[in-house]
Formats: structure tokens, sequence, C-alpha cells
């Protein structure tokens, strides 16, 4: 199929820039827009720099890398690039008032050892993380399973058909068959 | 811009900076995309001095909520779709940006600018040898199209 090759048509740019605050002067603009990540066009959190210079929010970069597994190249240049091998920028007064639910992967270099338990449930959760986590409540689902089927057939005092209490270990039953499996998909969809 | 999407964020960044500082021969229709941050129309004019100068056409960006890091779906809709190699008459455009090379650091903005330098390097008006039947196969979203991109200058 006839086709354009990207190389030469490409224009690289920086929408965005400044677009926030029109009432600065131009040098601020530029000035600010240096700091912008080049994949969410705000001002990079958790910034890392790859080897060829360009500067990303970790979360961004680390999607990014996500999402073209083999294809690990530099969204602006095009350098190869890896986890591995961004450097992490740490200004002063780094590492505060972030929303911990926002935190995907700790950058590469592992300065921020602090691990809130939290963490593994956010929305944001990509790769090694997502995978320890499933497989570590992936337990309790069977454990449900086990105790609904028991109820009824296995228990001694198990309430004779018919009586009010065994239309509630029924009705409860069901809800617990029920939590099980809304559980169990939402295991299996994380 | 509390509440958005990270994609919407952005989207809402690159529309500002379009309506603000638009490229020569590029303007959005800011009605059409600030009723829905993820349907654009762009106008876009034929660059003086080349085969499309005078002529006006209209570009259509549709994203998803995984963009950035999804391309953009880029297509010529409306009554003039340009005759051109690397266009279909079906609005589809055969550019390796809008899918293998795409990156996330792309912009509304750069993909409009390389469709114009696309158009301006044209030297003769004409549709991609195999347009009719491309045309008459094609799934409607051009990114499912499997496009075989190869490296020449047109
Ligand atoms: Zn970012
Ligand atoms: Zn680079």
């Amino acid at each position: 199929m006839a086709s354009s090759s990207s190389t030469e048509h490409t224009v690289k740019d920086n929408a965005g820039d400044g677009a926030q605050n029109p009432e600065t002067k131009e040098e601020d603009k530029k000035d600010d827009s240096m700091f912008e990540c080049n994949i969410c066009l705000d001002t990079a959190r958790d910034a890392v720099v790859s080897m060829c210079g360009h500067l990303f929010c970790w979360p961004c970069l680390h999607q990014w890398l996500e999402t073209r597994p083999n294809r690990q190249v530099c969204p602006v240049c095009k350098a190869a690039i890896s986890k591995e091998k961004v450097v992490p920028l740490y200004g002063r007064g780094s590492s505060k008032q972030e929303d911990p639910r926002e935190k995907v992967p700790p950058r590469p270099a592992g300065q921020r050892t602090e691990q809130e338990p939290g963490n593994s449930f956010s929305g944001f959760g990509f790769g090694d993380n997502t995978f320890h986590m499933s497989f570590g409540i992936g337990a309790f689902p069977f454990g449900f399973f086990t105790s609904t089927f028991n109820i009824g057939d296995q228990r001694p005092h198990a309430a004779p058909q018919g009586t009010q209490q065994h239309m509630e270990e029924q009705f409860l039953s069901k809800i617990f068959l029920w939590l099980a499996i809304v559980f169990l998909t939402w295991l299996l969809m994380a | 811009m509390a509440g958005m999407s990270p994609s919407e964020r952005r989207l809402q960044k690159e529309l500002m900076s379009l309506i603000k500082d638009p490229p020569p021969g590029v303007s959005v229709d800011a009605g059409i995309a600030e009723q829905n941050l993820l349907h654009w129309i762009i106008n876009m004019e034929g660059a003086a001095g080349t085969l499309y100068e005078g002529e006006r056409f209209q570009l259509q960006f549709k994203f998803s909520n995984k963009y950035p890091f999804d391309s953009p779906e880029v297509t010529f809709v409306g009554p003039n779709i340009p005759t051109h190699p690397h266009v279909y008459s079906n609005g589809h455009i055969c550019l390796s940006i809008l899918t293998d090379d795409w990156s996330p650091a792309l912009s509304v903005q750069s993909v409009c600018l390389s469709i114009v330098s696309m158009l301006s390097s044209c030297k003769e008006k004409q549709r991609p040898p195999d347009n009719a039947f491309y045309v008459k196969t094609c799934n409607k979203n051009p990114k499912k199209t499997k496009w075989w991109y190869h490296d020449d200058s047109v």
C-alpha cells in the first residue's frame, strides 16, 4: 500500500506550552515548559530523565513502556530507552504531597523506600505490582467458595428445611456465592 | 481542570494551545471539540505554492481514553478529500505516525503539520493505485488497516 514514512514528515512540538497562565511573561512560559512532561504536558511529577535527555513523569513513561514492551523507544527522539536507564530527578522538597493512589511502581534507583500498603489498590497498578497483588488476594474467594458450599449439607447444625432459619441460611449462602463470583470477576478483570 | 481524566486533561491543553496559537493553515473547530473532547474537526488549507493551494480540507480526529498512549484515528472528511497518493477516496490516510510510529510526544498539532507537509511534497495529484479495492474492502477505522509503509518521499 502506498504510504508516507513518518520520519520526514514528523514535526515535534510541545502543545500546551504555558497555555494555562496567559498573564505570565514569555520568558517565564519558556522556563515553565522546560519542566513539562513530554507525555502529559503537565509539570513532570516523579520526574525522570532518559539518557537522551528527555523529561517525563515516571508514571507517564512507565505506561508508555508498558504499551509497547517490544519496542522501547524515547517518545520524543526514538532513541532506545529502558526502565533501568532513566535517571530520577529529586528537587528540593520532593516526595511530599503526592496522592499515594497515583503512585505507580517506584521509580528506578529505589530511593523512596517507604511503602504504603494502600498503594496496590490504585487503578494505576501496572505490571509487576498488579500481578503480585492479585496473586496475594487470590486465596480469598476460594475460601469463600468452600464455606459457601458447606452450608446446608455438612454443617451439623443445619436448620431443617422450610424453617425461617433455613431460608435465611439459603439467602445468606446465595449472597456469599454472589460476593465470591463478583470478587473473582473483579480479580480476572484487574 | 479538576475531575478530568489524564487524556481529557491533555486534550484540553492541546485544544487551548491550538485555539490560541494555531500553525499556519490549520484551525480547530473549537465548538465541536468543546462539546466532546474526544472528537475534533480540524480545518486545513492547502499551502501556498503547492498543488493544493486554495483548497480547503477537513480532518476528523477521534481519540480514545488511552490517548496519548493510543494514537488518534485521523481521516479526511467532508466534501473535499485531497487527491494524493497516500490518501484514499474514503478519507483514510496512509501515514505511519498514525499507527506504527505513533508516539505520545506527538500531538494534534504535530499530526496536522505532518499531513500539511505530506500534501505539500506531492508532485502529482493522484489516488493510491489500490484505491478502488481498498475503499471497498477496508474497515471503517483506518487504524485497523495493516498498512505497509515504505520510504518514499511523495
Ligand atoms: Zn507526565
Ligand atoms: Zn529522547
